[in-house]
């Protein structure tokens, strides 16, 4: 990291001392932008045609772990003893084939990779619409959290605290104190239809860090979704679209429902991960209402592309 | 050694059973919690399984012994042998009457008068009698007064979410204070109590009943009962203490006295929790008579002893005498108090309250009643905490009995916990696949709130939450009008009867707290024909997207 760092610096520095002596400074920008090595995306796919015969246990981890080795390591957002919250979703009491709740093999390898890199504690929790202990055991993301040393949290219904959101809609709204008080928070969305926006993604799960009558938020679910996301300064996502819901979301249940895609992306721009996210299902992010929205409202672009995300094909 | 220094040894060991069996009545009370998986594994209705009165009234109302468990004879050949032992050396409630007395005794004299037998113990003989009456005629209301009942139902409906209330407080307001000494937060001490609290004994969401200040009442004066006499409840009252009382009439291990020893001080008399008469030679009353050793224990001439007798030999035993027209008294009295509960139209099926949702798999209404004894095993087990004991909502034949109330919690798809641990099978074990099918009700919109009908805003909650793969709730695009006569299309929410279970996950979810704009009634439940508005046909479960057979939580 430091010596990326020093070489950054002088390649800057060379850019800087040519860019005065031209005195084009749009060139200088667009060049300092062009030189930028630390990216924002990445991609990792598993090779479509071995994806029928794949492991989806390995799959999911290895994929994990090349998505966040090509955004620069775990070690780039955690930093030694802190606290780190992952928050999967785990809305429902679903199996994890019916890919209702993140893949438990995506939050296992992230709970390693934060602690390798330092991470203190690593607490996993969410807000579930189903009873958390049955949710958190069926989606078997509690069983391979306490095997990688992870700490599974049940929220407690008194610890929501009025936070000050200062939102466009709204201004203030109970969020779970644990959660703001985490060094990092990671979202690590599965990828779902919703029957309300169309899909659901990064920033739809953030409805699993809120206490209050959340069921109100689908009346105005753009701004909601919005004001929550500007309040929680996403700083990396990471989407396990390992199996997608593709009907019947966000709860699903029917296995008709799950397609295979060997997915996980990552990235620390969460409309851009949401806008991807919406192009898998197969509808321009554009089209999303929320997704969309938080772009206009400056969270973020939809032109995930544009942030050129760093790809890689493993199998 | 001496009758004495014996039976103070055997004290001690009864002590120290009452407190290991009390301690696995409360462990297996809390490993009742909601589970994480589809129901909990230990086996957590073996005390209503041991318990003859639950056998014996279970079969009296169903004629049959289908679904109930028969470990109850065992009971029964321990009393033949040994006396009432399961009253002074088992019984959970029996325990905490002891730990009443003593308590009492600390602070007040034991007195002759009140330890001596009083004709009004013959009580729990005619209230047995006519609570066996009503259960023969199909009514089981013994579990209003069956001490396993009465205690389960109290402390897992009042006393432990009092105490669940009490130590969140406690542990959230030390949480949210973060009171601390340089590095030392007095949190790093609750936390960890804390959550042992919520993951082994309580539950991580808070559960809470309505309706249970009677219960809690009826616990806390059976308790205090003990300040008038010692064990007012199993002398009294106790419909088990009865039943055990008179299969205990001849044990074959009896308490003799020797008259030559007796300087008449009465110490016995003052140490018998029971008032069996332990003074009296050849009037000891078999059964009063707890064999809880206290009276050996407490002669100071070595005069009293219990000693194996012959079965048949008549001696050495008092009798109580019930008298006849008193026996048929009671039993006149029970078909009373039966026919005035059923004096009402819903008994009678003529009429069907929409509040009253039944658990998965409960049996049709009557049959229902016959077997439930209103333990409060399934409330306790609820994972949503949606089953609550009712009130009114059932009659007065019906009290406590479970009802699920979605306002509060609904059914859970993934779970069948309810039916598994039901002692008596009122609620039958079903499988998760086919606890999945059955409707326990219809869910119906109340469109004067729901809010693309009542304001014309989307909203969708309650289709988001419908677990039923396919939906029981569908839209319909439909034009909005606002005020300024702009029109949007929205989708418009719709209930398909066929497929809806009457769950109730959307009443609980509905954005509406006060009264939801989607609510669940009785209507359409599978377990009354009459009761079933929907004419059905055509749809397979199977079809539905659910997989039949298939067993979760493989993780």
């Amino acid at each position: 990291m430091s010596d990326s760092t020093r070489r950054d610096f002088l390649k800057t520095s060379a850019l800087v001392g040519g860019g005065l002596l031209t005195a084009d400074f749009a060139a200088l920008a667009r060049a300092a932008l062009a030189a930028d090595p630390v990216p924002t995306m990445s991609i990792a796919r598993w090779d479509e045609a071995e994806l029928a015969a794949a492991n989806l246990t390995a799959a999911a981890v290895g994929l994990t772990e090349a998505a966040i080795a090509s955004l620069g390591g775990m070690d780039r957002f955690v930093n030694k003893g802190e606290t780190v919250w992952i928050k999967p979703n785990i809305g429902w009491n679903r199996r994890p084939e019916l890919a209702a709740n993140t893949n438990p093999d995506v939050v296992g390898a992230l709970v390693r990779m934060c602690l390798a890199a330092g991470a203190k504690t690593v607490k996993v929790g969410d807000h579930p619409c189903h009873p958390a202990r049955q949710a958190y055991r069926n989606s078997g993301i509690a069983k391979v959290v306490e095997a990688t040393g992870g700490r599974m949290i049940y929220l407690d219904e008194k610890r929501y605290k009025d936070m000050p959101l200062g939102g466009e809609f709204l201004k203030e709204w109970p969020v779970y104190l644990e959660v703001a008080e985490a060094d990092l928070v990671i979202n690590v969305p599965i990828l779902k239809h919703h029957g309300l926006t169309g899909c659901s993604v990064a920033m739809k799960n953030y409805m699993g860090v809120i206490g209050g009558n959340r069921s109100a938020w689908h009346q105005n679910m753009e701004a909601c979704l919005a004001d929550i996301t500007r309040f929680m300064k996403p700083r990396i996502t990471v989407l396990d679209a390992v199996r997608v819901l593709t009907d019947h979301g966000p709860q699903g249940g029917d296995p008709d429902d799950v397609e295979v895609r060997g997915i996980v992306a990552a990235g620390t721009d969460i409309v851009a991960i949401d806008a991807f996210g919406a192009t898998l299902l197969g509808h321009r992010p554009e089209d999303i209402g929320h997704i969309a929205g938080a772009a206009k409202r400056g969270l973020g672009t939809l032109d995930f592309a544009s942030l050129k995300p760093v790809e890689k094909i493993l199998s | 050694m001496s009758a004495v220094q014996r039976a103070r040894r055997i004290i001690w060991i009864r002590r120290s059973v009452q407190v290991v069996v009390l301690a696995a009545f409360l462990y297996l009370l809390t490993a009742n919690r909601p589970a994480d998986g589809a129901a909990p594994s230990a086996p957590v209705d073996l005390f209503f399984d041991l318990n003859p009165l639950v056998m014996i009234s279970s079969w009296l109302a169903t004629r049959t012994l289908a679904g109930i468990s028969l470990l109850g004879l065992l009971t029964l050949v321990v009393t033949l042998v040994f006396g009432r032992v399961f009253c002074g050396w088992f019984c959970p409630l029996g325990t905490l009457h002891n730990a009443v007395g003593s308590l009492r005794n600390q602070f007040r004299r034991v007195v002759k008068r009140t330890e001596e037998f009083s004709r009004w113990q013959r009580a729990k003989f005619y209230v047995l009698v006519a609570l066996l009456v009503m259960t023969a005629l199909g009514a089981q209301w013994v579990g209003v007064l069956d001490p396993f009942s009465l205690l389960y139902r109290s402390v897992s409906l009042t006393v432990l979410p009092a105490g669940d209330i009490a130590v969140s407080a406690m542990s959230n307001g030390i949480y949210l204070a973060d009171p601390h000494l340089g590095p030392w937060h007095l949190r790093d001490l609750t936390e960890p109590f804390y959550r042992w609290w919520q993951e082994r004994v309580t539950s991580t969401e808070l559960r809470v009943f309505s309706g249970t200040s009677a219960v809690f009442l009826i616990f806390a004066a059976a308790l205090l009962l003990n300040l008038v006499r010692n064990h007012f409840w199993c002398r009294y009252l106790c419909p088990l203490g009865g039943m055990l009382g008179l299969v205990a009439a001849r044990p074959l291990l009896r308490l003799t006295s020797d008259p030559a020893q007796c300087n008449s001080c009465h110490k016995c008399t003052l140490a018998c929790p029971a008032a069996a008469q332990p003074e009296k030679p050849d009037e000891w009353l078999a059964t009063e008579c707890f064999g809880c050793w206290n009276c050996v224990g407490s002669c100071s001439n070595q005069g009293l002893d219990f000693k194996w007798i012959p079965p048949l030999k008549k001696t050495s035993a008092g009798t109580v005498d019930l008298g006849k027209r008193r026996v048929l008294t009671s039993a006149v009295g029970g078909v009373a108090a039966l026919s005035m509960m059923r004096i009402t139209p819903a008994a009678n099926a003529k009429t069907f309250n929409p509040a009253l949702i039944r658990p998965p798999g409960a049996r049709a209404e009557p049959d229902f009643l016959q077997r439930c004894v209103k333990c409060g095993l399934c409330m306790q087990t609820c994972p949503s905490g949606g089953l609550q004991p009712t009130w009114a909502e059932a009659g007065l034949e019906g009290l406590w009995s479970p009802v699920l109330v979605p306002a509060i919690g609904w059914c859970e798809f993934e779970c069948h916990a309810c039916g598994q641990v039901c002692p008596t099978e009122a609620i039958a074990p079903l499988p998760l696949p086919e606890k999945k099918k059955v409707k326990i009700g219809l869910a119906v919109f109340d469109t004067t709130r729901c809010l693309p009908f009542a304001f014309g805003r989307e909203c969708i909650v309650c289709e988001e939450h419908c677990p039923v793969p396919d939906k029981a709730i569908t839209f319909e695009m439909r034009d909005a009008t606002d005020r300024e006569g702009n029109v949007s299309t929205i989708k418009f929410p719709r209930v398909d009867p066929e497929r809806c279970t009457g769950c109730g996950i959307c009443e609980t979810k509905c954005v509406f707290k006060d009264l939801a704009a989607i609510r669940v009634v009785s209507a359409n439940e599978d377990r009354h024909p009459d009761n079933q508005p929907i004419l059905s046909g055509g749809y397979s479960y199977e079809d539905s997207g659910n997989e039949a057979g298939e067993t979760p939580y493989g993780y």
